[in-house]
């Protein structure tokens, strides 16, 4: 008896939970077939799905056809070239810069660190004005006004050049701009785009629904208020990796950071020995990390585009 | 309305002091200290010590800084000595703002058109071109799209100056100094805008639309001679162009560079407001296509733009100084970068207020400006 009864309710418990897994599902799939209809944003997504795979291919390469003293991207040197800055080869697919290191394997390995940078940098941004923002719109009261007030001077802090000056006294780790970057941003205008759009949610009728059911404060705000901000959440977080990549190659290119290779180093270096186009000139070192920001942040800005257009029914062409 | 803004500056006013303790608070916490570099001896840093007020406990030194900031006094540079920082700062801000400011109004003016052109041509290539064209010259890096400029424009094409603030040949013996040139050009700048709104406004009043664009463009003409008369008579001419001319690729630059933003957050709010029922009222009015556009839908969607360029200026201002950096343009760019290279911390503690009250003065103005513009806000605000 025990067994069959028990048995009957995990076949229901299961039950409800394929449902739910179900309804998610199609949650994901709606959202992803919006998604996906849109050119500009699989644009975007092909180009950071090739950066993943740069970014994965470094190691990789270095194992396998990559002979280590002449592609390391910090200390290799080919010896069986003599001029060193030389232009793209079929030996170097990008040339060598002026230290004669392989600009490609350099190019790769800045790679890494652009999207380790922008992905600690959108959690860390995303986490605090979403847990601040909510805070601020569902209460009210002294924590909105306390939350409001830090945001207030948070918002006229440009990040680049807070951690310029930070830069000027530490020498900065990528880790370090990463989430000094989140965390100005997200305490900054973040918070408050959040907060507004809380205090939009809170007074829909299924808030008020949910209350009447017998739902209590954390009840709602995990099952009402947080899903309600998860769009707005993607997508800040995705134009928070375009601005924290940017900030750390500007603060690399004006040497502010510790010696770890980035695109802005890289663009740093090539400009030592700077004319352009002309052949014994250095342009190939310069124009990789220049494209290689611009097409990374544009790609990340066009999927932005295209969420905000999934979540934004109003945006959809209709 | 006065209520609304006495309450949002005594708002700001709280915001600046807290920011200025923010700042503090940061510097503090640095590991640094200017007098462990003196090789004088101890007492000669002790001496310094006592000088600069650094021995006095960290409260008497905050709310001396806090008092010495409220009446404008910055310190004084540890680079160029004797001069304060407030100095400093003064003699070459109007540069900076003169770029910025113009930079953000053509950001805003280029991205609101374009953004209202692409939201209303949906999924043509105009649409797809003109997106991909401003989201690559958001996204591309600022000392790099100045280079690129400064190859094409001033190298190969040779067309622009792309050095430093004016031509020191075409200065040689000039009659006035530059920066009260440049307060000239700005004052001629905002006369000009300000009989344009006029002539635009009078305009408006004349219903057929033929006459209408012929006083507006004969308007234009009269206000350009009247200029060009004026500048011509005083014989300084030859020099507004100079700095013109040297003004360009920089302002284009930090044009392309922050232009895209607007761009796409005014065509989302155009999307969002092109279905609103007054939207279908005027179309079944039979109004023309241009109107509903101009008329209708941009007017009400540029009330949500304005809030969010406030938080983008500040974004632009760091573009204005990187990219002053990259041109050699002898402004507030240029005290930066050589503050930060010698670690010049009053000059740089100088320049983060600055930016931040800068960036205050731009968020109540435009709070002020959604408030005149939206009523709603008005009587809302003042609750």
């Amino acid at each position: 008896m025990l067994e069959e009864g028990s048995k009957v309710s995990t076949r229901e418990k299961l039950r409800t939970y394929l449902l739910h897994r179900w309804v998610h599902r199609r949650w994901f799939y709606t959202h992803w077939d919006l998604f996906i209809q849109q050119p500009l944003g699989r644009l975007g997504l092909i180009m950071i799905f090739i950066f993943g795979l740069m970014a994965l291919s470094h190691p990789i390469l270095m194992k396998t056809l990559w002979h280590p003293t002449i592609f390391d991207p910090f200390v290799g040197f080919d010896t069986a070239i003599m001029p060193h800055p030389t232009t793209p080869s079929w030996r170097h697919l990008l040339g060598t810069d002026n230290f004669g290191r392989d600009v490609l394997s350099q190019l790769l390995i800045s790679t890494q660190t652009s999207f380790s940078v922008g992905i600690i940098a959108a959690i860390i941004a995303v986490t605090i004005s979403t847990l601040l923002g909510g805070m601020a719109g569902y209460f009210g009261g002294v924590i909105d006004a306390i939350i409001m007030g830090i945001s207030d001077v948070f918002v006229l802090l440009p990040a680049p050049i807070l951690l310029l000056i930070f830069g000027l006294l530490l020498r900065l780790e990528w880790p370090m701009v990463a989430i000094a970057y989140g965390i100005v941003t997200g305490l900054g205008g973040q918070t408050i785009v959040v907060k507004s759009h809380t205090l939009k949610i809170k007074v829909k009728p299924f808030i008020e629904a949910a209350r009447a059911a017998g739902g209590g404060g954390g009840h709602i705000i995990r099952k009402h208020i947080l899903p309600g901000l998860l769009s707005l959440t993607i997508v800040h977080a995705v134009f928070t990796v375009v601005g924290a990549v940017l900030t750390e190659s500007l603060l690399s290119y004006f040497g502010r950071t510790r010696y770890y290779l980035s695109w802005g180093t890289m663009i740093w270096i090539g400009q030592q020995t700077f004319r352009w186009f002309t052949l014994e000139g250095q342009w190939h070192v310069i124009l990789p990390p220049a494209l290689a920001i611009m097409l990374f942040c544009s790609a990340f800005y066009l999927v932005g585009r295209a969420l905000d257009e999934v979540f934004n029914p109003q945006l959809r062409v209709r | 309305m006065f209520k609304f803004i006495i309450r949002r500056v005594v708002r700001a006013f709280v915001a600046l002091i807290l920011f200025q303790s923010l700042l503090f608070t940061l510097i503090h916490a640095l590991p640094y200290d200017v007098t462990a570099f003196t090789l004088a001896g101890p007492s000669w840093r002790e001496f310094m010590q006592r000088q600069l007020g650094l021995d006095l406990p960290l409260w008497t030194q905050y709310f001396r800084w806090l008092g010495k900031f409220l009446q404008f006094d910055l310190g004084v540079s540890f680079q160029n000595w004797p001069a304060s920082v407030s100095q400093i700062l003064f003699s070459r801000i109007s540069r900076t703002l003169l770029l910025f400011f113009s930079a953000a109004i053509l950001a805003y003016l280029l991205g609101i058109w374009l953004g209202k052109v692409i939201a209303w041509r949906r999924g043509g290539w105009v649409e797809f071109g003109v997106t991909l064209g401003g989201v690559a010259t958001y996204t591309s890096f600022a000392p790099w799209l100045g280079l690129v400029m400064i190859n094409i424009f001033g190298w190969y094409l040779g067309w622009l100056p792309y050095q430093r603030l004016v031509n020191p040949n075409v200065w040689f013996n000039a009659p006035v100094m530059i920066d009260s040139l440049l307060a000239r050009m700005v004052v001629t700048c905002v006369i000009a805008c300000g009989a344009f709104l006029v002539v635009r406004r009078a305009s408006q009043s004349i219903k057929t639309n033929h006459w209408r664009w012929t006083s507006q463009a004969g308007g234009i003409v009269i206000i350009g001679f009247g200029i060009g008369a004026w500048w011509s008579r005083s014989g300084l001419s030859y020099l507004a162009l100079d700095v013109l001319a040297h003004l360009t690729l920089p302002l284009a630059t930090v044009v392309l560079l922050s232009f895209g933003e607007t761009m796409m957050i005014m065509r989302a709010a155009m999307l969002e407001t092109k279905h609103e029922d007054y939207v279908l009222t005027a179309r079944a009015k039979g109004l023309p296509d241009q109107v509903i556009r101009d008329r209708h839908v941009a007017r009400n969607a540029i009330l949500p733009v304005i809030t969010r360029l406030a938080l983008n200026l500040p974004f632009i201002l760091v573009g204005s100084l990187v990219i002053e950096r990259v041109f050699m343009w002898q402004a507030m760019g240029e005290i930066i970068f050589n503050a930060i290279e010698y670690q010049d911390i009053p000059v740089i503690l100088g320049i983060l207020s600055m930016v931040g009250i800068l960036a205050l003065i731009a968020h109540i103005l435009l709070d002020i400006l959604y408030t005149y513009l939206d009523p709603r806000v008005r009587y809302i605000g003042v609750e």
